[in-house]
Formats: C-alpha cells, sequence, structure tokens
C-alpha cells in the first residue's frame, strides 16, 4: 500500500503543468460550486430571516376570517393562556400582537397605518425593527400613551421624541375610536414601507382604541429552524383543532418556496455541469497518462504485478488527484463562503438602497453567503468520488492488456 | 527436472479473426538449470515471442509451455502474475525500468512485491550494485542514467529476487559494443557464481560467441541447436 502511494504520488507530478491543470479544473469546479451553493442559500436565508425585517412569523396563528375582514372583533381571547398552551420547539420565540388598520396624524399631515399592540419586551424579540431604535427609546409595558413610529413616518409626519400623534381605527363596535400618543422612540427599518406604515403601541393601549378586551389578532411564532414551520403548524393544528387559522411563512409568502425549489433545481443542473466538465476533464487526463504509459503496465505486469495492482495504481493516482483537487476546492470555497457571510459577497446598496420587495419579502441588497462546512463537504465528496469513478475506465482498459501486447505499445 | 519446456508450440497473431502472423510454427525445446543459452535468428524470426511465451507474458496459440513443470496454459492471470514474480527475472532490449523510482528502488521492487523485509532488500541490493559497479547510483533516477547503467539496473533487478530463469531480450541492442561486452562478462559471471539459468534472444555475435548453446530460430522454427562442448 505504501509503495502504491509513493509510486503513484510520483507518477501523478510527472506531467506536472498537466496534474496542475487538471487539479485546478476540479478544484475551481468545487470551489465554484460550494460559493454558489453558499450564495444561494444565503439569499434563501436572508429571505427567511427577513420574515424578522418585517415583523412576519414562520408560524402565523389567527382568528378564523380575520386575514380577510380584519375586523376588530375576529379575534383570540386570553393569549398569554393560548400562548403558554402552545406545543413549541425549544428555542422558539412566540407573541400576542392587537393588529388594526388606522389612520396617524399630526399637525403636519396624515398617513394610513397598521397598529400593532404589544408586548414591547417579546415584541423585540419578533420583529428587528422593534429593537433597532435610532432616536427615543422603547415602550413600557405600562405605558397606555406612548407610541414608537419608524423613520419613514416620522419624517412624513414631521415627528420627533416628544411629540404627539393621534391614531384612529374603526373600532369592534364599528364606531371610530382615536386617542393621542407621544412618540417614545424612532425605529430604523430596512423596509421603507415598514418604516412608513407600521407604529407599535402597548397591548393594552390598542384593546382600548378598538374597544376590545383582552384579545389578540395575530400569534406570532419564530423558529430556530425556519424549515420546521410545516411541522411545527400540523403539530399547532392538532393541538388546538379547528377554531384557529395557523399558517406558516410557506403559505403567506409562496414565493419564498418557489424560490427556494427553483434555487435547488438550478444548483442541481449547475452542479451536473460542472461535475460533468471536470470529470470529462480529468477522464482526458487519466485516460492520456495511462495510455502514454501503457509500457510501463505491462513491465509491471511482467514483473509479477497481479492485473488488479495496476487498476489499484491508477485508482491511486485518481486518489491523489481527487483529494488534492478536493482539498483545494473546498479550503478555498470554505475561506469565500465564510469572508462571505461576514461581509457581504456583493452589494448593491448604492444603486438599489438597503432592501428590495419581492413578493412580500423585504431581501437586503448586500449578498452574504451561508457559510455551510456541511454542505460544502458534501460537494467536495461528490468531486472526489466523480475522480475515483472517471479512473475506473482507464484503470480497466489497460489492466485487460496482456503484458506482452503492453510492453510492445509504442 | 527442467526450468523450461516448449512442446510444439505455435503462435498466431490474428486480426478479427484472420490469421496475420504466425510467428512460432511448432517449436520444441528444453532448457536445463544453469543453461547459459541464446535464441538466435533474423528479425521477425519468432525470439522474442518464444521468449513473452516462455515469461508468460503471452499465451501460446497451441502446444505446451511448462516453467518449473507447470503448465501455463492451465494458470489463471493471478496464477501466473505470480509465476513471473517468483520464478521468472526479465531484461528488456529497452531497459524498462520504473522512471519514477530510484535505481536502488528498481532493483528492489521485485522483491517488495514478494514481501521480502527492507533490510534484507536494501542488503541484497547493496550488494549485487557492488558487484555490478552501481554503488554510486544508488538514488539516481534511471531518465539520468546511460543506456549501460540502466541495463546494468534492470540485471540486478531481475537476478535480485533469486529467479529460476532470467530472460533477456536483446540485451545489448541498445548498448555500444564495450558496454555489451561488459554486460554479457557481467551476466556469466552470476550465471557461474550463482547458477542463475539466462536465455537470451538476439543476433549479437558476441553474445552467440559466449553463449554455452543456441537455438537458432528462423520463420518460427527451430533451425538448429547447438551447445559448446564442456569446457569451453
Amino acid at each position: 500500500m505504501g509503495s502504491l502511494l509513493k509510486i503513484s504520488w510520483r507518477n501523478i507530478w510527472r506531467n506536472r503543468r498537466r496534474t496542475l491543470i487538471n487539479m485546478s479544473a476540479a478544484g475551481f469546479g468545487l470551489f465554484l460550486i460550494i460559493v454558489f451553493t453558499g450564495l444561494t442559500d444565503g439569499i434563501m436565508a436572508d429571505g427567511k430571516r427577513s420574515l424578522a425585517n418585517t415583523g412576519m412569523g414562520h408560524v402565523e396563528i389567527y382568528a378564523p376570517g380575520w386575514r380577510l375582514q380584519h375586523k376588530a372583533g375576529q379575534a383570540l381571547a386570553n393569549p398569554a393562556a393560548l400562548l403558554a398552551s402552545l406545543p413549541l420547539p425549544p428555542g422558539a420565540q412566540a407573541g400576542a400582537r392587537v393588529v388594526a388598520r388606522g389612520l396617524a396624524t399630526s399637525a403636519h399631515g396624515g398617513q394610513g397605518v397598521q397598529i400593532h399592540g404589544v408586548d414591547p419586551a417579546v415584541e423585540a424579540r419578533l420583529a428587528n425593527y422593534a429593537a433597532d431604535l435610532r432616536q427615543g427609546g422603547p415602550l413600557t409595558a405600562d405605558d397606555a400613551h406612548g407610541i414608537l413610529v419608524g423613520e419613514e413616518l416620522a419624517k412624513r409626519l414631521q415627528l420627533r421624541v416628544g411629540l404627539k400623534v393621534r391614531l384612529m381605527a374603526q373600532r369592534a363596535d364599528g364606531e371610530i375610536g382615536a386617542d393621542l400618543y407621544r412618540v417614545r422612540g424612532i425605529f430604523h427599518s430596512i423596509s421603507p414601507n415598514l418604516s412608513r406604515g407600521v407604529v407599535l403601541v402597548t397591548s393594552a393601549s390598542a384593546e382600548t382604541l378598538l374597544g376590545v378586551g383582552d384579545v389578540a389578532h395575530q400569534i406570532v411564532i419564530q423558529l430556530p429552524r425556519p424549515d420546521d414551520a410545516d411541522a411545527v403548524a400540523a403539530q399547532l393544528r392538532t393541538a388546538l383543532g379547528a377554531n384557529y387559522d395557523i399558517v406558516t411563512y410557506g403559505e403567506l409568502l409562496p414565493l419564498l418556496k418557489t424560490m427556494e425549489a427553483t434555487y435547488k433545481d438550478i444548483m442541481i443542473v449547475m452542479a451536473l455541469f460542472v461535475y460533468t466538465l471536470a470529470g470529462l476533464g480529468i477522464l482526458n487526463t487519466m485516460l492520456m497518462s495511462v495510455l502514454e504509459r501503457t509500457r510501463e503496465f505491462g513491465v509491471m505486469r511482467a514483473l509479477g504485478n497481479r492485473p488488479r495492482y495496476v487498476v489499484s495504481l491508477v485508482l491511486a493516482e485518481a486518489f491523489w488527484i481527487g483529494t488534492i483537487s478536493a482539498a483545494a476546492g473546498l479550503a478555498l470555497g470554505l475561506l469565500v463562503t465564510r469572508l462571505g457571510s461576514a461581509q457581504p459577497l456583493m452589494d448593491f446598496g448604492k444603486t438599489m438602497g438597503e432592501s428590495f420587495e419581492l413578493g412580500g419579502m423585504v431581501l437586503k441588497t448586500a449578498f452574504r453567503t451561508e457559510f455551510s462546512p456541511l454542505a460544502a463537504l458534501k460537494a467536495s465528496m461528490a468531486i472526489y468520488l466523480l475522480t475515483l469513478a472517471v479512473g475506473l475506465y482507464p484503470a480497466w482498459r489497460v489492466s485487460r492488456m496482456r503484458p506482452a501486447e503492453a510492453i510492445r505499445a509504442a | 527436472m527442467p526450468v523450461v519446456q516448449v512442446q510444439n508450440v505455435v503462435k498466431s497473431y490474428e486480426d478479427n479473426g484472420r490469421i496475420v502472423t504466425q510467428a512460432l510454427r511448432g517449436v520444441d525445446m528444453t532448457v536445463e538449470p544453469g543453461e547459459f543459452m541464446a535464441i538466435a535468428g533474423p528479425s521477425g524470426s519468432g525470439k522474442t515471442t518464444l521468449l513473452n511465451l516462455i515469461g508468460a507474458l503471452d499465451s501460446a496459440t497451441s502446444g505446451v509451455v511448462r516453467v518449473d513443470g507447470r503448465d501455463l496454459s492451465q494458470m489463471s492471470d493471478a496464477a501466473l502474475a505470480d509465476l513471473r514474480r517468483d520464478r521468472i527475472g526479465f531484461v528488456f532490449q529497452a531497459y524498462n525500468l520504473i522512471p519514477v523510482l530510484t535505481a536502488s528502488e528498481n532493483a528492489e521492487y521485485v522483491m517488495q512485491l514478494k514481501g521480502v523485509a527492507p533490510a534484507e532488500r536494501r542488503k541484497r541490493v547493496a550488494e549485487l550494485f557492488a558487484e555490478l559497479g552501481l554503488q554510486e547510483f544508488m538514488d539516481s533516477r534511471p531518465p539520468k542514467m546511460s543506456g549501460g547503467q540502466q541495463q546494468r539496473v534492470a540485471v540486478a533487478r531481475a537476478i535480485a529476487a533469486e529467479p529460476a530463469v532470467v530472460l533477456a531480450d536483446e540485451p545489448t541492442a541498445n548498448l555500444d559494443q564495450a558496454t555489451g561486452r561488459a554486460l554479457i562478462a557481467m551476466m556469466r559471471k552470476l550465471n557461474r557464481e550463482r547458477g542463475v539459468t539466462f536465455i537470451f534472444s538476439t543476433h549479437d555475435p558476441m553474445v552467440l560467441e559466449q553463449a554455452d548453446r543456441v537455438v537458432r530460430l528462423v520463420d518460427g522454427k527451430v533451425a538448429s541447436d547447438d551447445r559448446k562442448p564442456a569446457g569451453n
């Protein structure tokens, strides 16, 4: 075995340039696959993370009908008890919101908004913007007239911390409810629409505004693994029964699921292309390398090596080429995806702004890669096995020759 | 027991089932242990083909080839490989050393295949190289060595594993007169001192002069089988 590895190692360096080109092709192909997989996974992960940018949950629970009609009375009673009863996986975050469409007005104008009545401490874990205050401070749970507004709304209504803003919304009894709030803080959202169109008040003050009791219109659940959403939703449906409208982000944002499936298909096609090209390149090189050494293999057989030794020797050469190519491609791929996960690999912020909206998703214009050593390792194994597989043909071919025939070969 | 027996051997080369060349047309020959013999004949007479059949590098179309009493046609590829490894040494016209191995590694190669311990291999190769005047080339790679030096390494490789017979196909063909003469003298010495059986294919008069026995092939048949009188 030691001799086999030694001879095969020396053999691959007999034509240094050819071997290096061969290894570069395979290694670069692997590198491309790792980086493109990392980039598409990064975009998809960003899409899923973007749910927190918009305050959307991976799973959401509503009273039946509310999503269509948005009536204040279509609400979930006793949200604290409901939240406590939810069978959620460890690490999941869940919170209740009172939600209403309304109008925010100041001395300088008005703007249609979505009013979120929230538990401020919980909301900061469910929606990134609720924790990203650029001016002022957070709401407290007992703040009956405090409000957080987005930067865009503040700009439009010329609001500052401490100024008053009036909210109006349709109450459960059909009348128009209105109240004055004082701006406690101004938040930043990467979505201009959200920054302009969402305001946060406490649950209690929203309930008072809408004339409802202790209710919620929306339960928002963020999962540590977004891909578990379907399973968690199924569990919740079983546990809660039919009186709840339980939906996943995939149902709320079908585009995200479609994109995910499309990206996977694209990656499979691309991997097939790259692996085929790399495989043909390696096959060609190994075939040339083996055929020009036919006489040498004949001599090895003449000296007493069995046919399988010749196969082993060629496969050992493929092993070295595969190992070095895979190691180099993997190392480079991991390095770039690691760097790309810390700093954006591509940033269109200057031309497109901080984010863009796509089918309800808010995606950052700075694309980062997802650093996934396991996925990279799988891609490396594929190129490694491919190298060994394409080595089989020339090995088999030369092992079938009679020693005398091989030695006669020019 | 003869080390090699060839009985009524025919070897035809075919192309798509059609015989294109009949290299051997019923050859009979017996070689006893310790012989130093040559197979002579003009180009195309079947010398190399006969050596290939004796060396289990190719199979006869008909007839029987025995080495150490074993009928080669009845042996599997693996068994033939083991026979070559254990009982036959080869010296080729074009040296055919493995270029990525050093001279000493080449000489050790067959012993390594046989599972001889590394220390024993090194000892035997050091002795052989000293005997063949190759001490300074232990770590040289074949492409850096002259033809004569390479052929001496090939001889070392052929005899290091102590085979029953060494088959040398035109061993002096690529060497100048002086180097060829020295090589044959060296093989003769090994034959006398170690009792190694040598079978050459050659048409080099100098080699034929040294051989104890010359089998002449003409058109794939044995035309003559001459032995020198003992003592010469």
